[in-house]
């Protein structure tokens, strides 16, 4: 598990810091997110607990076609409104939301997650029978792909486009997608894997059947050295959707990609427009997770954050047919939207995965008091103000998200839920008992409005609590090379962390086994604390994914109250509008916004 | 234009100075526009006093520390912006600021890196303008070919793309960047591309000036070349130079302000005008009224500028038509 | 007329070749690696060269941009691909070509452009001959404090006014977009109205007190007095005569003003989201996407040069005293 989620989470600050309003589009729904859950009941912590019962689903319930949503009817165009337009399409290189929310709707997988309209969750077989079949203690896992399955030029899909698929990611050109798979395969950190097959399938060489196995056309063999019981959630990436062997052309693949799932581009115009068409040769009768009822998808990009929001605020026109996956509302429009009744019933309401956290450099401030401190001083409304208040997120008191299984409601030491606004007078007592009034901290963000703004109130509600602050700004682009430097000569950086999927496995180990210090790791307070390092691996040893998650939880109550090297901000939020045409726009957790699978065209009456 | 200002020296004997100040005086839109040019002279040198009187300062946040006076999505929970008899142009969004002290502050800097360019440009253009009207020859040929360098830049395009640059250029982008470098940075930018047509006027003016008898004069009386610049041509392109200043100085203000705007000037925590455009911009919706107060301040500004420098003009110059 | 295009374009290109070594020395002077940002998240010091290769940043400034000159003229080629004649490079963040990025969004800025300049010269002209016919009167008076108040508005004071009042308070706009005028004419006209209006507002203030003051002037000049002494109308006078000598500054002015407008109106595409020039520049300051800058840079001058030429070539015809030497 020594995998870094890295680029997530740094897209999640990237996006975040970039338009103020573009973090907001990040969230995901705490509402539940159920078909009955879009609109007015968002924001709830209730979501936590429809997550526990995600299922890996049996071959039954991995069968096309998907479950049809109520009152759905196929047909007709929908409108995307986008902000960035997607800079890769091969889906190897795929990994922020944006892309692949985009890419989802091409690209398939061996498996996907699939939310029912009980709004309930299941990592189904997708092109494979089911979610995949673990043996020897989940270090072998075994699938078999559907029949009649097809890229879009009409070939058939094989165990040797898995291989293919799995191996090119192994290629040097392919730097942008997720490296869960290839760790695991590889059972090595950081970038060694490359190791295993420097230049991935494209000289000749292939993974060893110890490996990676294909013993006939439809099954699929994985083997790992240590138990991987996650590879049904990591392979429902994009990331790891399937490339022909024969349609691969390498570096080319990524302007003209082949489509495995329901639509095709039609055109791409970058930074402009993109039109998705029907893919002929996907059969919807083995798709259990794609509903794909429209026609036609006319997804334009460059939309800002509050032109998408007025856009579909008025609902004019083809905007009543439009939607955003990751234009949140913008703060501009915030209060107005959450204040009528009629932009209620067209809101999307949840969380993110994204937990934002003021990290503390375990290396150079090495006192508790000082680090409760800043804890105590910290004013969780100047921060969260400057990234959207009530639509942008909500406090946070711990570090594991609502989202996740094991997540404690109302877990908050420090108090911060009352007194968001900090605590100057506790923090400077604090500050006395370790005789460190004056404290000097040196604090870096970057560039942008929003942590420029949240910059403001955290520089003055520190040094108001006795601290003195040098703050220094980076470009955005490049904040989290900056932190992720181990001699950073930073005290204080605020830092955003999203799971890779449901499990805290994928929250606590990156960021704070100390084993994983180095530079570019995730490890960016710089934390090494033997018994975090040995409950990681304790807890990662028990099979049981419900006491799993308690005990992940367990752990990070030690980390936020006895070690204190990342201060929990608050965890984000997302809110899309719809159009009024629109149906089925209902919030997914784990897609963080609405499900493209579910979305259908109100046909007009009449 | 020198020649009218001559011939009325020597009928009444007042300097032209006192003649074009007679002038003024008599023309009343300029004085009033005058005022509020010094008006605003006055709140940026005096913004801490105000402040000190008022009782706020343009950095503490009022409505991150009291609760109640800002909602949930940070914007003020009293109407118009949160105006009341505490706050009297209301509270920023988001960071809970004084939107008072927040502009005169804000006004403060603007005006100082304005005048700052406009002396710098000022200076330019005389060096520049006189050297080439005066000399000709290969020094005219290089400084307008120089000018018409410049001018084919793109203003704010190489305003926009070259100070982040030039912020680098002082600063290791791992330091903090002082905010002196900031405005230092900006006035350089702007005095670049600031002084090329003053330039222009002063370089046809010192020709036309050149050929005229009391240069000629001055010339074969053995009279050094920096004497004649210094006695007797620049008091002669007093006029256009002082004008074109007056137009120049609101023209770096609103340009320094767009900047702001772009998201490329001044940056927190110290207060801009143009800044106060940008959140303006964010917020409209939600709250019209932050931006009435920076937006009605600078257009009467921009007003009071322009109508002062046509009457100076006119001081100046009678002959004009208005 | 062909000796005078013909030194005026070399000296263009003159300039042209200044501004792009002054604009690629500063910006590939800075101590910031972009290669670092294209790398992604596994980058190995091998594969940020392959990267730093890639987008032409592993060798000498000054070879660097010998090369980029030598490739407007005659494309180049870069590991990813040809780039053909005239090859601006490639994006740094979308690793297309750079020229089609420009030519993408030109029609955004030339459409805003175009329109704005229709407006701003119909009405600040006309309003203008208005407050000169009417020399003295209450018109004239209040035209000349309404363009006055309103050439001291600045966009991004007056665009999200107009925003809020006119089309979030009210509905009388559509919110502002660009639809290409090919799909949709009017939804393209309808798109750009109000930022037309908005952008005109600003520069029909300065028309309409030019044409006053140059009519007035002209109204004064010996042929035109003349005409009047010897009985023509005011009005034959005012529109045969008057106005073509005012036509000189005002040629001057708007030909300086739509160059500068082609190479893209930076704060009213900002203020209305209007995927133009102007936005691309400032896009790829946030994101030191060097190459794309340097070609927005260099097609503005171009375009702000080539309008000085047809400015000067536009006297010639206005005005047959005008010789081109």
């Amino acid at each position: 598990m020594s995998e870094r989620p890295q680029r997530r989470a740094r897209l999640a600050g990237a996006a975040v810091a970039l338009t103020g309003a573009l973090l907001l589009s990040a969230c995901s729904s705490g509402g539940g997110g159920g078909p009955e859950g879009e609109g007015s009941n968002g924001g709830g912590t209730e979501g936590a607990e429809t997550l526990e019962a995600v299922t890996f689903a049996d071959a039954e319930a991995s069968t096309g076609p998907a479950e049809e949503v109520p009152d759905a009817t196929p047909g007709g165009t929908v409108h995307v409104l986008q902000e960035t337009s997607p800079s890769h399409l091969d889906p190897g290189q795929i990994y922020s939301a944006a892309e692949s929310n985009i890419a989802k709707l091409m690209q398939r997988g061996l498996t996907a997650v699939r939310m029912d309209n009980d709004g309930e969750y299941s990592v189904v077989g997708d092109l494979a029978t089911d979610s995949g079949t673990p043996s020897d203690d989940g270090r072998t896992w075994t699938y078999t792909l559907k029949e009649d399955i097809h890229f879009s030029d009409g070939s058939p899909i094989t165990s040797a486009d898995v291989r293919h698929s799995v191996e090119r990611t192994f290629a040097p050109f392919l730097t942008y997608g997720p490296t869960f798979l290839q760790q695991w395969l590889a059972n090595s950190g950081g970038a060694e894997y490359r190791e295993l097959l420097p230049e991935g399938p494209y000289e000749g060489d292939h993974l060893p059947d110890s490996v990676l196995e294909t013993p006939d056309e439809r099954t699929v063999v994985f083997h790992f050295e240590e138990p991987q019981a996650d590879l049904p959630y990591a392979l429902a990436m994009v990331g790891y959707a399937l490339v022909p062997e024969d349609g691969d052309t390498r570096e080319a693949y990524d302007q003209e990609p082949l489509a495995s799932g329901p639509y095709v581009i039609e055109e791409f115009r970058p930074d402009r427009s993109m039109t998705l068409v029907r893919n002929e040769h996907w059969d919807p009768a083995t798709d259990p997770a794609r509903n794909a009822y429209p026609d036609r998808y006319e997804i334009t990009f460059g939309h800002t954050t509050d032109d998408s929001t007025q856009r579909l605020m008025a609902d004019n026109g083809d905007d009543r047919y439009a939607l955003t996956f990751n234009n949140g509302v913008d703060p501009g429009n915030a209060p107005e939207v959450s204040s009528n009744a009629e932009y209620q019933e067209r809101l999307a309401q949840g969380y993110q995965p994204f937990v934002a956290t003021m990290a503390i450099n375990a290396e150079r401030v090495t006192d508790l008091k000082v680090r409760q401190a800043i804890a105590y001083a910290l004013p969780l409304n100047g921060v969260l103000n400057a990234y959207g208040g009530a639509f942008g997120g909500e406090y946070a008191g711990g570090l594991i998200s609502p989202l996740l299984p094991g997540y404690e409601e109302g877990y908050d030491p420090y108090g911060k839920l009352a007194n968001p606004q900090g605590d100057a007078e506790r923090a400077r007592e604090l500050l006395e008992e370790a005789d460190a009034v004056g404290y000097e901290l040196n604090y870096v963000h970057h560039t942008a409005t929003e942590d420029a703004r949240a910059a403001v109130a955290v520089e003055d509600a520190l040094e108001e609590a006795g601290f003195v602050v040098n703050r220094s700004e980076v470009p955005q682009t490049s904040y989290y090379d900056t932190i992720g430097i181990v001699d950073n000569g930073y005290d204080i950086y605020r830092s955003n962390w999203g799971h890779d999927w449901l499990s805290s496995a994928t929250v606590i180990p990156p960021q704070f086994d100390g084993r994983q210090i180095q530079d570019g790791a995730n490890n960016y307070s710089h934390v090494d604390d033997e018994r975090i390092n040995s409950e990681i691996d304790r807890i990662r040893q028990i099979t049981d994914p419900a006491e799993a998650a308690t005990e992940w939880f367990e752990l990070n109550k030690y980390i936020v109250e006895d070690v204190l090297t990342q201060v929990p901000l608050y965890y984000y939020k997302m809110n899309v509008l719809h159009g009024s045409l629109i149906g089925g726009a209902d919030f997914n957790d784990d897609l963080g916004t609405v499900d493209m699978h579910r979305i259908y065209v109100i046909q007009d009456e009449g | 234009m020198s020649s009218d200002t001559q011939v009325a020296t020597e009928l009444v004997g007042r300097s032209p100075g006192q003649l074009m100040w007679r002038r003024f005086r008599r023309d009343r839109v300029g004085v009033v526009s005058g005022c509020v040019v010094l008006f605003f002279f006055a709140v940026g040198i005096l913004a801490p006093v105000i402040s000190w009187l008022y009782g706020k300062d343009p950095q503490t946040r009022y409505g991150q520390i009291e609760p109640g006076l800002l909602n949930e999505f940070g914007y003020p929970v009293k109407p118009n912006g949160g105006i009341d008899g505490e706050f009297w142009f209301g509270l920023e969004p988001f960071l809970g600021r004084d939107v008072l002290t927040q502009l005169v502050y804000g006004i403060r800097t603007s005006l100082l890196i304005a005048l700052a360019v406009t002396v710098l440009a000022t200076l330019t253009a005389i060096l520049l303008g006189i050297t080439a009207g005066y000399l000709g020859g290969k020094a005219d040929f290089l400084i307008s070919r120089f000018i018409d360098l410049l001018m084919a830049f793109p203003n704010q395009l190489f305003f926009v793309a070259f100070l982040p640059i030039v912020t680098t250029l002082f600063v290791d982008p791992r330091e903090e960047t002082p905010t002196y470098v900031r405005v230092v940075s900006i006035i350089v930018v702007l005095w670049v591309l600031g002084w090329m047509t003053l330039g222009r006027i002063l370089r046809g003016a010192t020709m036309a000036l050149r050929e005229r008898e009391f240069v000629e004069a001055a010339k074969v009386s053995g009279a050094s070349p920096w004497r004649i610049i210094r006695k007797e041509l620049l008091p002669n392109v007093v006029s256009p130079m002082l004008v074109q200043a007056t137009y120049m100085l609101p023209n770096f203000v609103t340009t320094a302000a767009a900047l702001s705007f772009l998201g490329v000037g001044l940056v927190e925590p110290t207060p801009d005008w143009g800044r106060m455009f940008a959140i303006g911009a964010e917020v409209y919706r939600a709250d019209l009224t932050y931006m009435f107060f920076p937006g009605v301040a600078m257009v009467v500004f921009v007003v009071a500028f322009n109508l002062l420098g046509d009457s100076v003009r006119d001081a100046f110059d009678p002959k004009t038509n208005r | 007329m062909l000796r005078f295009l013909l030194r005026r374009s070399l000296g263009a290109i003159v300039i042209l070749l200044i501004i792009s070594a002054v604009t690629f020395f500063l910006f590939y002077a800075i101590p910031r690696n972009p290669a670092l940002l294209a790398c992604g998240k596994t980058c190995t010091p091998d594969q940020l060269a392959i990267v730093e290769a890639n987008l032409g940043i592993d060798k000498p400034v000054p070879v660097q941009y010998w090369e980029y000159m030598v490739g407007i003229f005659t494309g180049r080629d870069y590991p990813i691909g040809h780039c053909p004649a005239p090859c601006l490079g490639y994006s740094f963040t979308d690793n297309r070509p750079v020229l089609e990025t420009i030519l993408d969004r030109l029609p955004t800025t030339l459409s805003l452009a175009v329109g704005g300049a229709v407006v701003f010269l119909v009405v600040g002209l006309a309003m203008g001959m208005l407050a000169a016919w009417r020399r003295g009167t209450l018109l004239d008076k209040s035209l000349s404090s309404a363009s006055l108040v309103l050439g001291s508005m600045q966009i991004y004071f007056l665009g999200p006014l107009a925003l809020a009042l006119l089309v979030h308070n009210n509905q009388v706009f559509s919110q502002p977009k660009y639809e290409p005028i090919s799909e949709d004419p009017m939804a393209w006209f309808g798109g750009l109205l109000l930022p037309w209006l908005v952008l005109a507002t600003i520069f029909t203030a300065n028309y309409t007190r030019m044409a006053r003051a140059t009519l007035i002037e002209q109204l004064r000049e010996d042929h035109v007095r003349t005409a009047r002494a010897k009985g023509m109308s005011r009005s034959t006078v005012f529109f045969r005569y008057a106005w073509r000598g005012s036509l000189i500054p005002i040629v001057t002015i708007f030909g300086i003003d739509l160059g500068s407008l082609f190479g893209g109106a930076m704060i009213t595409e900002f203020t209305f989201n209007l995927p133009g020039l102007g936005r691309l520049a400032v896009d790829s300051v946030t994101k030191s996407n060097l190459p794309m800058l340097m070609g927005v840079m260099l097609f503005a001058a171009t375009m702000i040069v080539l309008f000085n030429i047809l400015v000067d070539a536009c006297y010639a015809l206005i005005d047959p005293r005008v010789r081109l030497a």
